[in-house]
């Protein structure tokens, strides 16, 4: 166990109050592996990762409970204590390579940097290492492309440029947050591939964070899904990709186009949209969205074991016959429905028919 | 370890041809100096003429117990002697003719040479503006980043509310203010001129710093810093509240770049940070802004010159208004354009130097 993460909150004061971004999480990372966190945007998984190296600490944001990282508790670290750890045992690749990469320093200077932050070395060392992590995350002529600025390479070099500097001084802990976001496709599997690839022959531990089940499904060894703060469900991939429990993973899982499958006229999505105000009501987050909601489901529900292999955990209080049920119908089962306002019914008619029309013309012209 | 065979360079980084570009993007700025003092060569022309008034009435003897007629008779010929009753467009032909062969003339009173008189005064103008940029930016650089880290404290606000002051007040009030209180209050500085008159003073170059070097006489700096420091701070106050404003708004928004939480992210103390990756950044508004307010630092010179009776271009011109001696003035003019000019192509070059994404502009 790398890295453990016990009972952590991360509250951003806004206008209107405290916002729960993470509300209570508990998660381990293990020598090696991959963890993909995954949620939708404003599920916390960023605020979370950012948290246990402390970069988004503010005068308004409020972190508490224990991210334990070779006997530390870095939720509680000084600033001095935890930039001895950040970069050097746990390092970040950002999403979107142009803007974390400084736009006026050559790119064989900013992976140097990174070593020479933690270790006392000659420049010309590091430049030399440098330009073999460049050469090993697949970037051709390393020695030259070190000379660059990060506006010169592609999307893609970028990318791999940060994931040099994030193994530039084999950390224990590279989280990735959301790489390959801002590429395209291809562009993704090669990026992709040569995370997983670091971290096989550094023995890092990634905790990859997407929102793109294609990527968890590629690279991820552990699956934790993340809802309103909280993990609803985690195990390996195949568990959670294949025998979810929780329902909102099984809408998740749903909602994925299938690659062969015949073309639906419309998108399957989940209905509604996740808790995001500062006021949130006890009970499963998710019930709100749930077509299977029941009494049962206003008191919080424990992430523990339930069903599957062991290790997989979820937190849905609902019995084995109803997620089966859910994992039949779909990621909007409109029948099951119980108190469904007439009002909404009505509108979202209104819109589908009217949607349809704009889509009819479109067609003939 | 292993390489993926996959990637290539979008566009093959080439050293050499950055270099070319850069060179030949600095060449075609230089091509845009001489339309540029061209156009303000004809301004200024036409700026003089339209003027009420004319030198051959002063040159003609006002004032002395001449009749109407005779000072008319003098006027004329004075106005011949000096090519005045030639039609405008003539007037301007040969003035070009003139400055296409750097032929600029002598004053209308005197005779002095233009180019000697701006031999003379330049140096001092030069000396004010430079050492009035310098004091503006290092208080200006200062205070704006000190307010921007920190943001929201009294610090910021005590520091906004001074730079707004002090960029508020007009340069000849800041210059009286200075004179009554450090000049004459307290006697801590001499208020007029360059050097004491007491001194001799044979210049060279007239640049005191450097006659101090090739006459070898150091003695001359003490009086020279002397001399300039209240006409200088008076000059870069304004500006630097100024600066102090965009440094702030500048600084601000590079702390909200992705890279600066790269740069937290590799452990990097705060004061790396904020040297290496904020204030590099940060360079680039700011030179832009130093560029253009080098051009109202003149505009300041020439008042803040006339006010300290400072032997420079600014007072040369103001002379050269009053009594309409048009070489003088156009002379002057076309000194103070290329000064600027040539600030703001460095200012240009250095941008070039500092964000290397615009070489290839």
């Amino acid at each position: 166990m790398v890295l453990e993460i016990r009972g952590l909150r991360v509250g951003f004061d806004v206008p209107s109050g405290r916002l729960p971004a993470v509300a209570g999480v508990d998660l381990t990372l293990r020598r090696g592996e991959t963890l993909a966190l995954v949620g939708e945007s404003g599920s916390g998984k960023s605020a979370l990762a950012m948290s246990l190296v402390g970069l988004n600490r503010d005068p308004r944001t409020h972190i508490s409970g224990e991210v334990t990282f070779g006997g530390r508790n870095l939720a509680e670290a000084s600033e001095r204590e935890l930039r001895s750890v950040r970069g050097k045992d746990i390092a970040v690749v950002f999403q979107d390579a142009l803007a974390a990469l400084n736009p006026l320093h050559r790119v064989g200077a900013q992976v140097t940097e990174m070593m020479r932050a933690h270790r006392r070395m000659p420049y010309g060392t590091a430049m030399d290492r440098a330009v073999e992590l460049l050469g090993e995350v697949g970037i051709a002529n390393p020695r030259a492309s070190a000379r660059a600025l990060p506006h010169q390479l592609s999307g893609g070099m970028r990318q791999r440029v940060m994931i040099a500097m994030g193994l530039a001084n084999d950390p224990a802990v590279l989280i990735a947050d959301e790489p390959t976001t801002a590429l395209d496709v291809t562009i993704q599997a090669q990026v992709l591939s040569v995370l997983r690839r670091a971290s096989a022959d550094h023995g890092t531990a990634v905790l990859l964070i997407t929102h793109d089940l294609g990527v968890v499904a590629e690279v991820a060894d552990r699956v934790a899904v993340m809802y309103a703060g909280r993990i609803v469900e985690q195990g390996s991939r195949d568990e959670v990709l294949f025998n979810p429990q929780h329902p909102y993973t099984i809408g998740l899982l749903g909602s994925v186009p299938p690659i062969d499958g015949p073309v639906a006229d419309r998108l399957p999505a989940i209905p509604g949209s996740p808790l995001t105000g500062v006021d949130r009501p006890g009970g499963c987050a998710f019930a709100g969205r749930c077509a299977f909601a029941e009494d049962a489901c206003t008191e919080q529900p424990e992430l523990r074991h339930r069903h599957g292999e062991p290790g997989h955990l979820d937190a849905c209080v609902l019995p084995d016959s109803v997620r089966r049920q859910a994992r039949g119908a779909g990621p909007d089962p409109q029948p099951e429905r119980p108190e469904r306002p007439e009002q909404l019914e009505q509108l979202e008619q209104a819109a589908g028919t009217e949607r349809d029309l704009v889509r009819n013309e479109k067609g003939r012209s | 370890m292993s390489t993926l065979p996959l990637p290539r360079l979008r566009r093959p980084h080439r050293p050499r041809s950055e270099r070319a570009d850069t060179l030949w993007a600095m060449f075609r700025r230089l091509l845009g100096i001489p339309v540029v003092l061209f156009a303000l060569a004809t301004l200024v022309f036409i700026a003089m003429r339209l003027l009420p008034g004319s030198p051959t009435a002063s040159l003609a003897g006002g004032g002395t117990n001449l009749t109407a007629a005779e000072i008319a008779r003098n006027q004329a010929r004075a106005g011949e002697a000096l090519g005045l009753d030639q039609p405008l467009l003539t007037q301007y032909g040969t003035y070009l003719d003139n400055l296409v062969h750097l032929r600029f003339g002598e004053s209308f009173f005197g005779s002095n040479s233009v180019l000697g008189l701006l031999g003379d005064a330049l140096p001092g103008t030069i000396e004010l503006t430079l050492a009035a940029m310098t004091i503006a930016v290092l208080l200006g650089v200062v205070t704006g980043v000190i307010a921007a880290l920190r943001k929201g404290t009294w610090i910021d606000t005590a520091t906004r509310a001074v730079a707004t002051v002090s960029f508020s007040l007009p340069w000849f009030a800041l210059g009286v203010i200075a004179i009554v209180v450090f000049g004459v209050w307290l006697r801590w500085l001499p208020v007029l001129g360059r050097l004491p008159s007491s001194l001799d003073y044979r210049p060279t170059t007239n640049f005191v710093v450097i006659d101090a070097m090739l006459q070898n006489r150091p003695e001359l700096i003490g009086p020279w810093i002397q001399h300039l420091i209240l006409p200088a701070t008076t000059l870069a106050l304004s500006m630097a509240g100024y600066i102090t404003r965009i440094v702030r708004a500048s600084v601000l928004d590079v702390l909200g770049d992705d890279f600066v939480r790269t740069a937290r992210m590799k452990g990097l103390g705060e004061s790396a940070v904020i040297r290496r990756h904020v204030l590099r950044n940060s360079w680039l508004p700011i030179v832009t802004v130093l560029g253009l307010q080098f051009g109202s630092l003149l505009g300041g010179s020439v008042i803040t010159e006339t006010v300290f009776s400072y032997g420079g271009v600014g007072r040369l011109l103001v002379q050269g208004v009053l009594q309409r001696d048009y070489p003088v003035v156009q002379g002057a003019a076309l000194a103070i354009a290329l000064l600027f000019v040539l600030v703001n192509y460095a200012v240009d070059v250095l941008y070039m130097i500092l964000d290397p994404r615009i070489r290839k502009g």
